[in-house]
């Protein structure tokens, strides 16, 4: 063991300078990843709970009065 | 009563605000809460929604203010225990892009909401900045 070799940590992890600027491939990396992990978040399938909100919403549309509004396209 | 065009555009916008909610609170049971009650919020209020702008913003707006004055201690209490995110819904995919997508997630976590909600809103929820800026 030759503690003078291992190197300091703050050698290795020096404190974000806050003028620094990441480069394009960071930024890149980084906005692919974001996109990836938003889009799974998306796809994921809607939990019951919420489903049966929906549901419930959906009958107090439509459960008063039908107006009617037959072919209407919207 | 919301008229039918509001619910489908609500419906539509479900996915994207309950992804959106994830990201903010790091929780996927607290957002399901937060949801639930910015869907009821936004069908309550549905009038005061002004046509032709866009309704993603105007929902990540209540569900941020409900977050924010209602859920935000309690979230950091809960987000330890409640089992990360990242184990709980990633599909099955490639190996190495999951791993990616894990390690991705856990640094997210290490950011303050604040950062996190800014990144997910310009990075990767379809707003524009205007829209972004007026959700903040």
């Amino acid at each position: 063991m030759n503690a003078a070799r291992v190197p300091k940590f703050e050698k290795l992890n020096p404190p974000p300078d806050p003028q620094a600027q990441a480069s394009p491939e960071a930024v890149q990396a980084i906005g692919r990843a974001l996109g990836a992990h938003y889009s799974d978040l998306v796809q994921a399938p809607l939990p019951d709970k919420l489903l049966q909100l929906l549901a419930k919403l959906d009958d107090e549309q439509s459960a008063p009065t039908n107006e009617g509004s037959g072919n209407a396209v919207g | 009563m919301p008229s039918a065009n509001f619910k489908d555009d609500l419906l539509a916008e479900i996915r994207n605000l309950r992804a959106f909610a994830i990201s903010l609170s790091g929780s996927v049971s607290l957002a399901d809460d937060l949801v639930q009650e910015a869907l009821l919020r936004a069908w309550a209020n549905s009038e005061k929604f002004q046509p032709g702008t866009s309704l993603r913003a105007w929902l990540f707006t209540i569900l941020r203010n409900i977050y924010y004055s209602n859920y935000r201690k309690r979230s950091r209490e809960v987000q330890d225990s409640d089992g990360f995110y990242a184990r709980r819904l990633t599909v099955p995919g490639d190996q190495e892009s999951h791993l990616d997508l894990e390690d991705f997630r856990n640094a997210l976590t290490k950011l303050p909401a604040e950062q996190r909600e800014v990144l997910t809103l310009i990075g990767a929820s379809g707003l524009s900045y205007e829209e972004a800026a007026v959700v903040c």
